[in-house]
């Protein structure tokens, strides 16, 4: 069950047409430590501010080119938050003049349902563990980047990071795996991901190619943390294959990821091996 | 095991030992065996752009000419054509050769040459640039390809030693960010030539391997100054200059062999060719490198007489000199020169002072 409220400041996007995004409250405002009642002050700012501000640069941009365009991000706002909080959550919204499209207010059990319910495209979350529940259910799901230093985020240009690994490994390396220690569970949640990032890779390509290859409002890359070089070319195939044609790639094989990561900046990371590492043991 | 770079503690975390570990699971699994990638912080790092690794001199005459829309386009559709080799191949392919060497001595060591592609080409380009590392049978696993951005950022998240690049702007700017880099020459086929056992690494001394100090006293007091100098100041060490660091690393992987006793046939040997003379002001450059506890396998002093023939004997790999004076002379003689813009030389073109345009800070 849950409550679903239009935000009558912004236009309603077609949404068998757009793509639709879901974005935890606590991502967008931070959650406060201390929850005074009757506040009425704006809620502070989230890691995913900067997300937001510039998928609305991205949506600029596509109806500068095409006013009829209908492949636009659409945002639902997803909380969880007791219902004394939801009107603030909603002014806060107005405050910062954020492109949200939908407001919806459920339980924390209910909010698989949801998701599955909304034809959501990608859900995203800071909460490693959300994001996993979200794809074990088949919802698509990404790691919203968390920025160790949020003031160099830019703004005015959406980066979307595809992680490559699984993407680009064969049944038989992926097989090969399981003798050097993975798990199945880990290798059975390389799977689900795999088939989640598809839809959304399809349609991020599709938005990419409104857009020349300088200057784009979003750029999109690939990653592969632990695997070969063919790994990455395939993966990079494969993404062509369903139409994404990726601006950058990075082939650690291996090496540290946090000092390049802090250099892409990426707004959302859409994950296949990458997580499963960090997050693994969080869900068992 | 002994660092070649220095233990950054925030880098060696939990996160990163899973990031490793999978690597190693992945490698291990491959039936083709080959060689996983060294850890970086102990590896000697050369980060390569495209074009000195590969001769991409048409590609680029479209990307000038026709924009960067259709040059990639052309590189799409020419992706299964491997691209010819370019001007750093074959220190990429004695590189290799060491590692195999040292790979044999110390099975289990970290510590060799991990080579990376560093180029600001978009990704779609790089399948191409793949094809080829793979139709070589190059050991590169490691990539950044930032798709027009610059590429400086990434050198020292890739914890890099070296870079080489046909660009000298980006060249200028690592270098500013303290890290060693050269731009690299074509020099006509001298692949032929090269020995394909042991790597030559050759070196000018000022400016490069040593601070400009004493080079600012050439050009600005004279010669005789200059040996005056050095002569009284033959027992202070030389400041260092921006590859001091990289014949360190060279050094480090040496001893590796010696230890080995395969002094004899150690696949890295290292030059430094220099204009200064031995009897006037060639001590204090040994005497400085000796105080940095650092060898080096010839040292010749030219007394001012050009170099180009010197290194046509020797035949390096790569010859790092900060004075293009020295770069044209080394490329006549089909040498494959890198130019290190650092220090005092920049300003001066064959002794005379350049007119600087004033530097537009981007």
């Amino acid at each position: 069950m849950d409550s679903m409220v239009r935000n009558p400041d912004v236009k309603q996007r077609d949404a068998a047409q757009a793509v639709v995004v879901a974005v935890s409250s606590d991502a967008i405002f931070t959650p406060e430590v201390e929850q005074v009642h009757g506040a009425t002050e704006p809620l502070r700012k989230g890691d995913a501010f900067s997300f937001m501000k510039a998928i609305q640069v991205v949506n600029e941009r596509l109806l500068t080119l095409n006013s009829d365009e209908t492949l636009l991000f659409d945002v639902i706002l997803l909380s969880n938050d007791s219902e004394e909080k939801h009107s603030r959550i909603i002014a806060s919204a107005k405050h910062y003049g954020l492109d949200i499209g939908r407001f919806c207010f459920c339980n924390k059990e209910d909010s698989i349902e949801s998701l599955q319910s909304n034809n959501v495209k990608l859900f995203l979350s800071t909460d490693t563990n959300d994001v996993c529940k979200a794809l074990q259910k088949g919802v698509p799901a990404a790691l919203l980047y968390h920025q160790t230093d949020p003031h160099h985020q830019t703004e005015d240009q959406l980066k979307v990071v595809f992680s490559g690994d699984v993407i680009g490994s064969s049944e038989e390396m992926l097989h090969g795996l399981r003798e050097q220690g993975f798990t199945e569970t880990q290798l059975q949640g390389f799977k689900t991901a795999k088939g989640s990032v598809k839809e959304f890779a399809i349609l991020m390509g599709e938005m990419r190619r409104r857009f020349g290859l300088e200057g784009s409002p979003l750029c999109t890359g690939l990653m592969t943390a632990w695997s070969s070089r063919d790994v990455c070319a395939s993966a990079l195939k494969t993404l062509r294959g369903w139409g994404l044609l990726v601006d950058e790639a990075f082939c650690l094989a291996g090496a540290p990821r946090s000092p390049i990561l802090n250099l892409v900046r990426p707004h959302i990371i859409c994950l296949d091996g990458l997580y499963h590492m960090e997050g693994f043991t969080a869900m068992s | 095991m002994s660092e070649i770079k220095p233990t950054d503690p925030a880098a060696t975390n939990a996160g990163e030992e899973k990031d490793w570990a999978a690597a190693k699971a992945f490698f291990d699994s491959l039936k083709t065996r080959k060689p996983r990638p060294p850890k970086p912080q102990y590896a000697v790092t050369i980060a390569v752009s495209s074009r000195t690794l590969f001769n991409m001199v048409a590609e680029r005459k479209i990307y000038e000419e026709e924009g960067v829309e259709k040059y990639v386009t052309f590189q799409q559709e020419h992706e299964n054509e491997p691209l010819m080799p370019g001007v750093a191949f074959p220190l990429v392919k004695a590189l290799m050769t060491v590692n195999s060497r040292l790979r044999q001595l110390y099975p289990d060591s970290e510590e060799l040459f991990d080579i990376v592609l560093m180029t600001n080409n978009h990704a779609q380009v790089g399948v191409r640039l793949i094809n080829s590392i793979n139709h070589y049978d190059l050991t590169i696993e490691r990539f950044c390809m930032t798709g027009g951005k610059s590429p400086i950022g990434y050198l020292k998240a890739y914890m890099t030693n070296l870079y080489l690049s046909k660009d000298g702007e980006k060249v200028t700017e690592a270098i500013e960010e303290g890290i060693a880099a050269a731009t690299m020459f074509a020099s006509g086929d001298v692949e032929n030539q090269l020995s394909d056992t042991q790597l030559k690494v050759a070196f000018d001394g000022d400016a490069v391997l040593f601070s400009d100090e004493s080079e600012i006293i050439v050009k600005q007091h004279g010669l005789d100054t200059f040996f005056e100098h050095e002569k009284e100041f033959e027992n202070k060490p030389l400041a260092q200059g921006p590859l001091k660091c990289f014949l360190e690393a060279l050094g480090k992987l040496q001893r590796k062999f010696y230890a080995k006793n395969e002094r004899m046939t150690c696949p890295i040997r290292t030059y430094l060719v220099t204009a200064r003379s031995a009897a006037s002001s060639g001590a204090r450059v040994l005497k400085t490198l000796r105080s940095w506890g650092l060898e080096i396998d010839e040292a010749l002093f030219l007394a001012g007489a050009p170099k180009g023939p010197l290194l046509q004997k020797i035949r390096p790999h790569i010859f790092f000199d900060d004075q293009m004076f020295h770069i044209e002379g080394a490329k006549e003689l089909g040498t494959i020169a890198a130019h290190v813009p650092y220090g005092i030389g920049q300003k001066y073109h064959k002794g005379e002072l350049i007119e600087q345009p004033v530097k537009d800070k981007k």
